[in-house]
């Protein structure tokens, strides 16, 4: 390096002489030139060397595992945190995300978003022909629903199957149609989701361990089923004819509980009136009875005084009444006028005889 | 000196070339077969790892290892049942032999087409055993484990594995989709006119019996109530026969007297004969 520097110099100082550049000097820069690829070679090579070496240097983040290869072949797994390997040609390194649980949208499509991430509830259109599904009772559904997975085994994962991601969707229709296939409508439309879930996803698993795929999947949710488009309407007035149903039952029973206590309440106030009627009439007979006796009680002392008394107060009572016509007459006058009736047969009474 | 020094780097030069086009990896998803003019070499595929060949002479094929997809186009089928159905599989097949493969198939588009030919024969022949419910609910696994096993036989020649035939989708027809449309609507529409007249047969039993009892319950308390008008009528009669009983001739007399006061009360004439008992002191 040293006699580089000197030639350098040396230049420098020819320089301010303020002569041009001869031919001559032209040459001895070309040589200088060449001369300089040597100290570039030394100073290169141990660089590439060094930057080689450095290349096998890797970090695993958490949420990934390293797998390395040699020679193409898989030799180990490492795990989180800086590693090294031997670098290229001899090993290589692969870094899957084994810890993200990645989704996959079935029957339907979220709009604006990649399939993986979460999605907006509702913003989402349905896809026919994945949705619609035969029953095992020969009916249609529209089923939507998603997988949840993750990567278990990132050596299959990596080098097993060809696409195991597209693998996943397939067996994922294959299992959901076949689980449903299984089923009656009414299970997938209502009280079956729970089981239908958990079946579909034990067969996902089932198929996807056969291939040795490397996948798990945690859940399977179904979002959105129903009926198809085309007979929807009937299937909600199913419904609402059950609320009908019930609702003329409770009208009914309403009538009912209307009716019954009135007719209670009436029943009391007849049998009530009843014996308010026999209370009365006993208390007045006792009464009647309780006053005849005091009357009598007397009379018995001195009978034929109070029998003229009453006879005549009656009399009094009768013919005091301003609107009855009284009439005395001889017997002769009255034989002569009309035929008559015997007053005076009346043993006891003043004869008092109606002659309208 | 210089001489020496070029030789050595002609020499490493060479071996750098030999070894390179010698040496090969074959990755953990290939395998690979040497051919040397045109003909296998050795008996068995190459795993993954490094390997060497002879350069010039040899060259080196490499192999998908993995399992593989190939999905078949969905395809109309008629069932036992006389019913069309589009059936939607896949199949997970696999090079097993890659010596066999590469000799009777080449490629995999060589393969797809072996795929194609036989998987999509035998599905054809398994399905039209069943009837088309049996295809969808319980003969499913059924009929893709046989289609797996006779496909697998009739693939294993070519040096391929058919692992699993699996049917993703069966589709009815546009046409018969509509008919079980309005089979499903006819089905919901008895489903709901039952409802609704279980519901008015309901409603009218709970309204007639409401009738019923509220018609007993009235009747009842009329009974009821005879019978207490009755014992009160009885009662009171006793006592006034009783009471009366003891002077009949009095009771007769006085009561008489007020039936005359409360039966003359309104237009009466009255014709009194000088004679009579009540006039006496006006003669």
């Amino acid at each position: 390096m040293n006699w580089d520097w000197e030639k350098l110099q040396k230049q420098q100082q020819g320089r301010p002489g303020g002569k041009p550049p001869s031919f001559d000097d032209f040459q001895d820069q070309l040589d200088k030139l060449k001369k300089f690829k040597l100290p570039g070679w030394k100073l290169v090579i141990p660089l590439l060397i060094l930057l080689w070496i450095a290349s096998g240097f890797y970090i695993v983040e958490p949420d990934e595992v390293g797998v390395v290869k040699q020679f193409g072949k898989f030799n180990r797994i490492t795990t989180a945190g800086p590693n090294y390997h031997i670098p290229y040609p001899v090993e290589s390194a692969l870094t899957p995300k084994v810890t993200q649980i990645r989704r996959v949208e079935f029957g339907f499509r979220s709009v604006g978003r990649p399939i993986t991430q979460s999605f907006q509830q509702g913003v989402s259109r349905e896809v026919k022909e994945e949705s619609l599904m035969l029953t095992g009772d020969e009916n249609i559904v529209s089923v939507q629903f998603i997988v949840q997975y993750m990567i278990k085994d990132a050596e299959n994962y990596l080098f097993n199957v060809n696409d195991p991601e597209q693998t996943l969707a397939h067996a994922g229709e294959a299992a959901m149609r076949e689980v449903i296939g299984n089923g009656k409508i009414d299970d997938a439309l209502t009280t079956g989701k729970q089981e239908i879930q958990v079946q579909t996803r034990d067969l996902m698993q089932r198929i996807l361990d056969d291939y040795k795929t490397g996948l798990s999947v945690v859940a399977v949710q179904m979002q959105n089923v129903h009926p198809p488009d085309e007979v929807i309407e009937a299937f909600k007035d199913v419904a609402s004819a059950r609320e009908d149903k019930s609702r003329y039952i409770n009208e009914a029973e309403a009538y009912q509980r209307d009716i019954l206590p009135k007719a209670r309440g009436e029943a009391s106030r007849i049998t009530n009136a009843a014996q308010a009627y026999k209370e009365a009439k006993v208390r007045k007979a006792e009464g009647d009875a309780a006053r005849f006796l005091s009357v009598l009680k007397e009379y018995d002392k001195a009978k034929d005084i109070t029998r003229d008394r009453l006879y005549l107060e009656a009399m009094e009572t009768i013919l005091s009444n301003p609107d009855t016509e009284k009439l005395i007459m001889s017997d002769d006058a009255l034989k002569q006028s009309i035929p008559y009736l015997p007053l005076d047969k009346q043993p006891r009474s003043a004869a008092p005889k109606e002659a309208k | 000196m210089k001489k020496t020094t070029i030789l050595l780097a002609i020499v490493v030069i060479l071996g750098a070339f030999v070894l390179t086009s010698a040496a090969f990896t074959v990755d953990q998803t290939q395998q690979a077969i040497v051919i040397q003019l045109g003909r296998p070499v050795g008996d068995r595929a190459l795993g993954p790892g490094l390997h060497f060949k002879l350069p010039l002479v040899q060259t080196v094929v490499f192999f998908d290892a993995r399992i593989l997809d190939f999905d078949a186009k969905p395809e109309e089928i008629t069932t036992t049942d006389k019913k069309y159905m589009n059936v939607d599989s896949y199949t997970k097949w696999r090079i097993t032999d890659p010596l066999t493969f590469y000799t009777k198939v080449r490629t995999i588009q060589g393969a797809r087409a072996r795929l194609d030919d036989i998987v999509r024969s035998q599905l054809r022949v398994a399905l039209g055993r069943y009837t088309l419910i049996e295809v969808v609910s319980h003969k499913r696994q059924e009929i893709m484990d046989a289609v797996t096993k006779r496909s697998r036989e009739l693939l294993l020649p070519y040096g391929i594995e058919v692992l699993d035939v699996r049917i993703k989708r069966t589709d009815l027809p546009a046409e018969n989709a509509r008919s079980i449309f309005g089979r499903m609507k006819a089905e919901r529409e008895r489903q709901a006119k039952q409802y609704r007249s279980e519901g008015q047969e309901a409603s009218a039993k709970i309204k007639a019996n409401a009738d019923k009892e509220r018609t007993i319950i009235l009747a009842d308390a009329n009974k009821q109530a005879e019978i207490i008008r009755g014992e009160g009528d009885a009662l009171a009669t006793k006592v006034y026969a009783t009471a009366l009983g003891q002077n009949p001739d009095f009771y007769e007399f006085t009561r008489s007297l007020e039936a005359y006061k409360q039966g003359f009360a309104k237009n009466t004439r009255f014709i009194l004969t000088p004679k009579s008992p009540f006039l006496k002191h006006l003669q």
